[in-house]
């Protein structure tokens, strides 16, 4: 390694050190990621007042507000509802069709191909796709469901308070399921078959081996599928903002969509004091996750 | 793999046709809305509104592409600047070529930086390296409306506002964990004999990446780029808060066809087809990387 340095230029780009390197990454970082980060802080202390037209220093009064106002929590609870169900959801269902269509035979290539293409779908589209299949008066899926009779007559999906993020939710479901489906399929490919041939031998029942067998093996990829996709379902803004626009009322308000809301609504430091919570949350349970889950890059 | 899988479907009787059928029924259920999006894009209105759903027989008519693309404005020239019953111009070339703008110009910044920096961090270990790519991977963490309302302010302060250079930069920020990430994992594969063997033959360091691990790179990059390219091209909130008027990508212009007598489905539809057909052929390019890619590089196929 000594006799290497000798070699190590000192004009810029030669050099061993890394910083040149990593300069235009981190002046990126900076400039994009960590000066937003503490305006964020300054405007939460912050907030516009008509009738100044100027945005003026107001102390804590936001975060009091934050903490005081039925709506932020309430969508705190759509935000926490949506993340954990629909995580819940695609991980199952994607293990599921995983383990199906995990399989050398002709055709599942094929499958495996068919379900890479919702994930390309930009979701304000995708939202669009479903708004038109979801629409009261001419959409299929509410024809489908009251013709099966699930849903009475009169009854509406997107402007049913009870129903409303459901038909939000499926169309997560509906584009990402694939996403842990194709992660899920890749980690069972790169399984060593021997543990499974022995333990079919030994006679072990098939939900054994994938409780004792498969399961553990699988831990990394499931928590980093997990991790990824928890991240977006938390960050969503899109469908809810297409479907529903955070209604009827403010049943389907996620911290992100109330926030965007709040800051059109020149609440600006109120706005930002609601994406902020949010960041927080996340840095805080998504760093938390990969410290325990021992997920590594 | 997954013999016991097999094995319990044997052993219940469900045989290799069943699994087939399943899969192909899975497949169908998720290609469905897609299909039907596609088929309101060339349906009339009265059939896009029928019930029971006309999936097969409808009449096909291509009026709403020919709208959207500006086709009829040059087969019609007395048509021109006509709008239809309710308002609204649904010529969207403009808006094509500005998320063609974005997304190539987002992509092209985000590589730069993040082949330079992937190189760097496969190769030359820093202090704490595992700190700063938690570093990275927290910026990936961060809600988009988080980011959006700061750089609202910075971008009306130093006019990066409504400009294409504010949305190409926002867009290679949020891209840049994902290929940081990915692309050292494409460099950690390839051997650092192949470095050292050349240090030591006194080629610089410059030139070892740029005449060597590039090229052996480059299936990488170009999975990586295609990704960014996609992320980009379908990204909706950093637009949605960044820009005004004088720009709308088509993920954002697309949730706008509406006008006083309703939505135009089919306008909405054709452009909405005409977004993802490129899409479906670039990631199906790269489905080889695709897993690694969308697990920022942690899961390799």
């Amino acid at each position: 390694m000594s006799s290497q340095k000798s070699y190590s230029l000192p004009s810029f780009m030669n050099s061993d050190s890394s910083l040149p390197w990593l300069l235009p990454l981190i002046t990126m970082l900076i400039v994009f990621a960590i000066i937003p980060f503490f305006y964020n802080i300054y405007l939460s202390f912050h907030e516009f007042v008509p009738a100044k037209r100027a945005l003026l220093f107001v102390g804590w009064d936001n975060w009091i507000r934050l903490f005081t106002d039925g709506v932020f929590w309430g969508s705190l609870k759509v935000s926490l509802y949506y993340t954990f169900m629909c995580l819940l959801i695609q991980l199952v269902l994607g293990m599921g069709i995983a383990l199906l269509i995990d399989s050398d035979d002709p055709g599942f290539g094929i499958i495996r191909s068919i379900l890479t293409l919702t994930l390309v779908i930009p979701p304000a589209i995708a939202g669009m796709i479903f708004l038109i299949m979801e629409d009261a008066n001419y959409g299929l899926i509410p024809w489908l469901l009251k013709s099966i009779g699930l849903i009475g007559p009169e009854d509406t999906i997107l402007s049913d308070p009870t129903l409303a993020l459901w038909g939000v939710m499926i169309v997560d479901i509906w584009q990402w399921t694939p996403f842990m489906v194709l992660i899920l399929v890749a980690g069972l490919r790169s399984l060593p078959s021997e543990p499974f041939e022995s333990a079919v031998i030994d006679g072990a029942r098939p939900f054994q081996v994938f409780r004792r067998l498969t399961l553990p093996m699988l831990h990394k990829v499931i928590a980093v599928a997990v991790l990824i996709r928890g991240i977006d379902l938390w960050r969503m803004v899109d469908y809810v903002f297409v479907l529903t626009s955070g209604g009827p009322g403010t049943a389907t308000y996620t911290l992100s969509l109330y926030s965007w809301q709040r800051f059109t609504f020149v609440q600006w430091g109120y706005g930002a004091t609601i994406s902020l919570f949010s960041l927080i949350v996340i840095l805080i349970v998504g760093n938390a996750f990969i410290h325990f889950a021992k997920v590594k890059w | 793999m997954h013999l016991f899988i097999l094995q319990r479907l044997n052993g219940k009787g469900l045989n290799k046709v069943f699994k087939q059928v399943l899969g192909w029924l899975i497949a169908a259920i998720f290609f469905f809305p897609i299909y039907f999006w596609i088929t309101v894009s060339i349906k009339k209105d009265k059939d896009i509104f029928a019930l029971p759903p006309k999936l097969f027989d409808f009449e096909v008519s291509f009026s709403a592409y020919e709208e959207v693309f500006g086709i009829s404005r040059f087969l019609y020239v007395e048509d021109m600047g006509a709008v239809r019953p309710g308002g609204g111009d649904f010529y969207m070339m403009p808006n094509l070529v500005d998320s063609i703008i974005i997304a190539l110009g987002s992509t092209g910044l985000a590589m730069l930086i993040s082949i330079l920096a992937a190189y760097s961090l496969s190769r030359i270990p820093i202090r704490g390296q595992q700190h700063f790519m938690g570093w990275i991977l927290s910026t990936r963490m961060m809600p988009p409306v988080a980011v959006a309302i700061p750089m609202f302010f910075i971008y009306k302060n130093i006019g990066l506002m409504d400009t294409h250079l504010g949305i190409i930069i926002i867009h290679a920020l949020m891209n840049l964990p994902l290929a940081v990430l990915l692309m050292k994992s494409f460099f950690d594969d390839i051997p650092k004999d192949i470095d050292e063997a050349a240090l030591l033959d006194g080629a610089t360091r410059f030139f070892v990446f740029w005449r060597l691990i590039v090229p052996l790179a480059i299936g990488g990059i170009a999975a990586t780029a295609v990704l960014c390219f996609i992320f980009s091209w379908t990204e909706f909130i950093f637009v949605l808060m960044l820009t005004q008027t004088g720009l709308k990508t088509i993920p954002v212009v697309s949730t706008s066809f509406v006008t006083s007598t309703g939505t135009a489905w089919d306008n909405m539809a054709a452009l909405g087809t005409a977004a993802i057909i490129p899409a479906f052929i670039f990631i199906l390019l790269v489905q080889r990387h695709l897993v690694r890619g969308l697990t920022l590089g942690s899961v390799k196929q």
